[in-house]
C-alpha cells in the first residue's frame, strides 16, 4: 500500500485520517454525553473543554482530508454498482465531509455565542467566531444537536454500505479503507 | 454706623477666612460617579481567558493635602456580571462567593504611600468573610478624577471555592482586577 492513492486503494494518509477521525467522533460522542449529564461544576466544564479541544481537531483533520483527497486520485466505485446506489454513495459521502466541517463550526459558534471563548486543549486561545449573542446560541445549540442526530443516520447508512459490500457483494470496498489489508488480485 | 462697620468688618474677616481656608485646604472627599467608571476582572476558565464586571459598587477616597489618604471599596456581590445568566448564578452559591451570606466585598486602606508610579494603599480586603492584607496599587488625577489601577488575587485565599470548585485547573486562582474609576470632590 503506498502514502498516496490509487485508483484502487485509499492510501496510508487517507485511510489514517478516516480512521482517526473514527475514533475523534466517537469520543466526542461520549464526551458530549457525558458532559451533559454533569452537574455544574469543574468537572463539567473540564469535559466540554475536551468535547471542543476534540473538535477543533476534526475540524483541522477535516480540512486536511479534502486537501489530501483534491490531491490525490479516489478509488472508483465498483463498476457492478447501479446509477442509484452510486447517487446515493455520493450524497452519504458529500454528507459526511459537510458534517466534519458543519459540527465543529456550529459547536465552536454556539460556544463564542455564548460567550465562553475556547482553548485548544490549553495550549491555544481561539478567536471567537461570532459575538455573544444568546439568540444565536440557541439557534447554534439546536442545530448542532439536530446535526448530531443527522451524523448518526449518515453514519449508519455508510456503515450499512461497507459492511453490505463487503459481506454481501464481496468486493474490496470496505477492504481498501482497511490497513493490514490485502486487495483479492494483489 | 458703628453697628453696620463692625458688621461690614465681620463679614469681611469671615469671607477672608474662609478663602484662605478654601485655598490651603486640598482636603477634599472623593465619591464614585458609577457611570463613567469600570470594576472589571479576569479569570481563566478551560484554559481561555474570561472577563466580568461588578454593576454596584461604592468608592470613596480622601485627600489631604494633595495625597490620598484614605480608600474604601464596598462591593455589591450579587450585582457580579461574568456575561452568563448560568454562571453568574453559579457564581453567587454557597460553595462560591455565598452571596446571601456575604452580600459585599470590603476594602478599607489603613496607609496610602507614594510609589514611582502613584500610589500603594495597603488594607484589609474582605470577601466571602475572610479578610486579609492586601496591597492596592492606583494612580489618580485629581484634576480628573480618575483612579486607575490592577491588582491581582487568589481566589483561593477566600475561600472562593469549597469542594469541587476548588479545583484551579479548569477555573484559574488568580483573578485580575481592573479599575477605572471616576471620582468626583464633595467635601
Amino acid at each position: 500500500m503506498s502514502i498516496r492513492n490509487t485508483p484502487t486503494r485509499w492510501g496510508h494518509i487517507a485511510q489514517s485520517l478516516h480512521w482517526l477521525i473514527v475514533i475523534l467522533i466517537i469520543i466526542q460522542v461520549i464526551l458530549a454525553t457525558i458532559a451533559d449529564d454533569l452537574p455544574i461544576g469543574p468537572k463539567k466544564i473540564e469535559v466540554y473543554a475536551w468535547h471542543k479541544s476534540v473538535g477543533i481537531t476534526i475540524l483541522s483533520l477535516a480540512v486536511l482530508r479534502l486537501l489530501w483527497r483534491w490531491a490525490n486520485p479516489t478509488p472508483e466505485l465498483p463498476s457492478t454498482l447501479k446509477p442509484y446506489e452510486r447517487m446515493l454513495a455520493k450524497v452519504t459521502h458529500f454528507g459526511l465531509y459537510l458534517l466534519l466541517f458543519a459540527q465543529p463550526l456550529t459547536g465552536w459558534m454556539m460556544t463564542s455565542a455564548r460567550g465562553f471563548p475556547v482553548s485548544w486543549f490549553g495550549f491555544l486561545q481561539l478567536p471567537d467566531f461570532v459575538p455573544k449573542n444568546q439568540a444565536l446560541y440557541n439557534a447554534m445549540k439546536e442545530t448542532h444537536d439536530t446535526l448530531a442526530l443527522a451524523l448518526y443516520v449518515i453514519v449508519f447508512l455508510h456503515v450499512a454500505a461497507a459492511l453490505k459490500h463487503h459481506f454481501f457483494l464481496k468486493d474490496d470496498v470496505l477492504r481498501r479503507m482497511l490497513p493490514f489489508t490485502k486487495r483479492k488480485s494483489e | 454706623m458703628r453697628l453696620l462697620v463692625s458688621s461690614v468688618v465681620s463679614l469681611l474677616a469671615a469671607a477672608l477666612a474662609a478663602g484662605a481656608a478654601g485655598a490651603v485646604a486640598a482636603d477634599a472627599h472623593y465619591t464614585l460617579d458609577a457611570a463613567k467608571s469600570t470594576l472589571e476582572y479576569q479569570f481563566t476558565q478551560a484554559g481561555a481567558l474570561n472577563k466580568g464586571k461588578f454593576t454596584k459598587y461604592a468608592v470613596t477616597l480622601d485627600v489631604a493635602g494633595d495625597a490620598p489618604s484614605k480608600l474604601d471599596v464596598v462591593i455589591e456581590m450579587g450585582s457580579l456580571d461574568t456575561g452568563d445568566k448560568e454562571r453568574d448564578d453559579t457564581l453567587k452559591t454557597a460553595d462560591l462567593f455565598s452571596v446571601a451570606k456575604f452580600p459585599q466585598s470590603h476594602f478599607t486602606s489603613t496607609q496610602i504611600t507614594r510609589t514611582a508610579n502613584g500610589y500603594d494603599a495597603v488594607g484589609k480586603l474582605t470577601i466571602r468573610g475572610v479578610t486579609r492584607d492586601v496591597h492596592v496599587p492606583f494612580t489618580f488625577s485629581p484634576a480628573n478624577g480618575s483612579l486607575l489601577g490592577q491588582v491581582t488575587l487568589r481566589r483561593l485565599d477566600y475561600g472562593v471555592g469549597q469542594g469541587d470548585w476548588k479545583a484551579t485547573d479548569q477555573v484559574g486562582n488568580d483573578v485580575a482586577v481592573t479599575y477605572a474609576l471616576h471620582l468626583v470632590a464633595g467635601h
